[in-house]
């Protein structure tokens, strides 16, 4: 970072490996608070294995992950860390961490979003002052629209790599053009920026050619917030999927489910299986789940973080979903292993089956 | 000459050949252990498949599946390799096309297949642990000091079996050991432990799943009587065991290899050749994947493992 003139401040603020949404919180932060920003490491064992080292041993699997990506942002230099708190045990987790992490010897501020929650708005203006006391409130809140902006770019360049990633003529086209892509908003420096690098990669990504047949088989994935968006997490799902030849679609990311809440509207997709909200992403994951059988899809793929309640409680809905409208689901359990060869197994004869079954039903 | 395929399944304890003809029917059979071997099981498996077949056919085409399919599939150069869960389905519906629903426990997982008209449109199959299956009853008995063959006669003898733990191995075996010193006679311990893989089964594989007859039961622990009369017995339903029902795998993945297409002659000495893995940390990353390199005749011809581009060492496949 350049020196500090006295707008600049010097701390360095880490947010724990998620997706691509790093890089939005990236340019929130350097752009909006004029601070430093430390992108952690990709994910790798080493993450894990920091994590499940320093976890309770029954945490579910997200704790483990995120716990491990801090401490690689601590020893990259990272004095400041965010967590977001949440609707479940999610919310305890930077209490838990803050503690664990200073027992370990680091020295940092451990930002707990939970708490901001409940606050008025003078308290998280109160925050920003104390990552930087000279930041600008009319240029924080320009850029905060930018990077919600770019959030909502990165989701949908997602989905539409999910969407054609299977039928690509050839190898490697779609993963150049969204390597370029996340490399764009990397380097964004202004709204305009993101903008023009979005309909770049867009249009770029449009143009690829494609071999699809007029009725490509599709798949919905549901299931447990961070586990199904992480693909880390969840050992590449997702592109294992589409490399077979597979749409794939996913409701819940940040754009749908925290900045366009579409949540009363899967309440509504829901209500003939769930009378109240069973908590965190439940009617979220019922509500897609009925959405997708309703379109015709082939199949559902349910994921979750092994011992993850609220979704373990969602999986009988699930099956009377699947009876109902006669599409079978695949439920898949996540702890912190990284052996795939299970997962493939049970991802190939989830595909056979649906293929199968799609080309005898089309004869 | 006649035309034949031949379909290899190699699973964690036993490794099953079979080699059919034109018609779909099995002309010669294999089923041995894996013994922790699955190369050294596939050559035994093939030599024995070797030995037993007329001279008239010709293998022409070669599948693999069971949890060791790459691999094994790699040393043969199989055209089909292919998931345990699809070649079960393929096999079982060839044999019995009415089945509306299959059991299979292995010796390491357990799976439940549901089928309409025909074809597979449920299935689902165990996660993480290994409880009530084939490994599970194959370290009891061992513990019981009685061959594992034998367990299903000796279930069948017992008048009131014992209840046993069955969700989780561990507490299941603590169970059994507490049941044991108690005085609960061994028949009567063995049939406990068949009817707790049925309901460990049906309480956990098949949660959630409608059970429709006809069903077809197999895998290894389908040959233990005991089971299977406790299936029916919570079920209500009568459970057909087929005398091949150990070799369905191997048959189903027979049909996929006839149809794939690929015919070219498959010589039984290709499994005699220098066969080597080696496992290779890559270091281009953290992430160190496990590389596992194969080579045969000392050529490189397969790797995998590695995430990324990175630690790519794939050697094109001719």
């Amino acid at each position: 970072m350049a020196q500090n003139d006295g707008s600049l401040s010097l701390h360095r603020v880490g947010f724990p490996a998620f997706n691509n949404y790093n890089l939005a919180l990236k340019y929130f932060c350097e752009q909006g608070l004029q601070t430093g920003f430390v992108l952690p490491p990709a994910q790798t064992r080493k993450t894990i294995h920091y994590g499940e080292l320093n976890s309770p041993d029954y945490v579910c699997a997200p704790f483990k992950h995120l716990t491990g990506s801090m401490i690689e942002l601590l020893e990259c230099g990272a004095d400041i860390l965010v967590e977001t708190g949440g609707p479940c045990r999610l919310g305890f987790y930077g209490e838990l961490q803050d503690k664990i992490l200073h027992d370990l010897g680091y020295e940092f501020t451990m930002i707990n979003l939970d708490i901001y929650k409940a606050c008025k708005k003078r308290e998280w203006l109160k925050l920003m002052r104390f990552i930087n006391p000279d930041y600008k409130i009319p240029v924080m809140l320009r850029e905060a629209a930018n990077a919600i902006k770019m959030a909502e770019y990165l989701d949908d360049m997602e989905a539409l790599y999910h969407k054609n990633l299977g039928f690509e003529v050839n190898e490697g086209d779609h993963d150049r053009v969204e390597r370029e892509f996340l490399l764009d908003m990397k380097m964004a420096e202004s709204g305009a920026d993101i903008r023009a690098g979005y309909k770049k990669a867009r249009s770029a990504m449009e143009a690829l050619p494609l071999d699809k047949p007029p009725f490509p088989l599709r798949v919905g994935l549901v299931g447990e917030y961070y586990t199904v968006m992480d693909s880390f997490s969840n050992l590449d799902l997702e592109n294992k999927l589409c490399r077979l030849g597979v749409e794939v679609y996913r409701n819940m990311n940040l754009t749908n489910y925290n900045l366009h809440p579409s949540e009363l509207k899967l309440r509504a997709s829901a209500k003939d299986y769930m009378r109240y909200d069973m908590g965190p992403t439940s009617a979220a994951t019922v509500g897609a789940a009925v959405d997708y059988a309703r379109l015709g899809f082939d199949g559902i793929v349910h994921v979750k973080s092994f011992g993850c309640t609220p979704e373990v409680d969602v999986m009988p809905l699930l099956q009377r979903v699947s009876a109902d409208y006669k599409i079978p689901v695949l439920y898949l359990s996540y702890d912190t292993q990284t052996g795939d060869a299970g997962l493939e197994t049970r991802v190939e004869a989830f595909y056979d089956m649906i293929a199968r079954k799609k080309k005898v039903l089309k004869n | 000459m006649k035309k034949a395929y031949l379909g290899i399944d190699i699973g964690s304890i036993s490794t099953k050949g079979v080699v059919i003809d034109e018609n779909f029917d099995i002309v010669a059979s294999s089923y041995l252990w894996t013994e922790g071997s699955p190369v050294q099981g596939a050559r035994r498996v093939l030599a024995e498949l070797r030995d037993s077949l007329d001279a008239d056919y010709r293998v022409l085409a070669s599948g693999a599946t069971g949890s060791a399919r790459r691999l094994v599939g790699a040393m043969i150069g199989a055209s089909v390799v292919k998931n345990e869960i699809t070649a079960h389905a393929v096999g079982t519906t060839q044999l019995h096309p009415n089945v509306r629903t299959i059991f299979e426990i292995g010796g390491q997982d357990s799976k439940i297949i549901l089928v309409e008209n025909g074809i597979a449109v449920d299935y689902a199959m165990n996660t993480l642990c290994a409880a009530g299956t084939g490994a599970f009853l194959s370290s009891q008995a061992h513990r019981l000091g009685v061959a594992v063959e034998d367990f299903g006669a000796i279930a069948l003898t017992s008048k009131s079996p014992t209840p046993i733990a069955a969700r989780c191995t561990v507490f299941a075996e603590s169970d059994l050991v507490h049941k044991l010193q108690m005085g609960h006679s061994r028949e009567d311990i063995i049939a406990g432990l068949c009817a707790a893989v049925a309901s460990n089964y049906l309480n956990n594989v098949a949660k959630g799943k409608k059970i429709a007859a006809p069903v077809v039961f197999q895998g290894g622990v389908s040959k233990n009587a005991g089971v299977v009369r406790a299936f029916e017995k919570e079920l209500g339903l009568s459970v057909t065991v087929d005398e091949n029902g150990h070799l369905m795998g191997a048959y189903g993945a027979a049909i996929l290899a006839a149809g794939s297409g690929e015919e070219r002659e498959f010589s039984f000495e290709t499994a005699d050749m220098d066969f080597t893995t080696k496992e290779i940390n890559c270091r281009k990353c953290p992430n160190s994947c496990e590389i596992i390199c194969v080579s045969r005749g000392g050529q490189l011809i397969d790797a995998w493992g590695n995430r990324c581009e990175k630690g790519d060492v794939r050697a094109r496949r001719a």
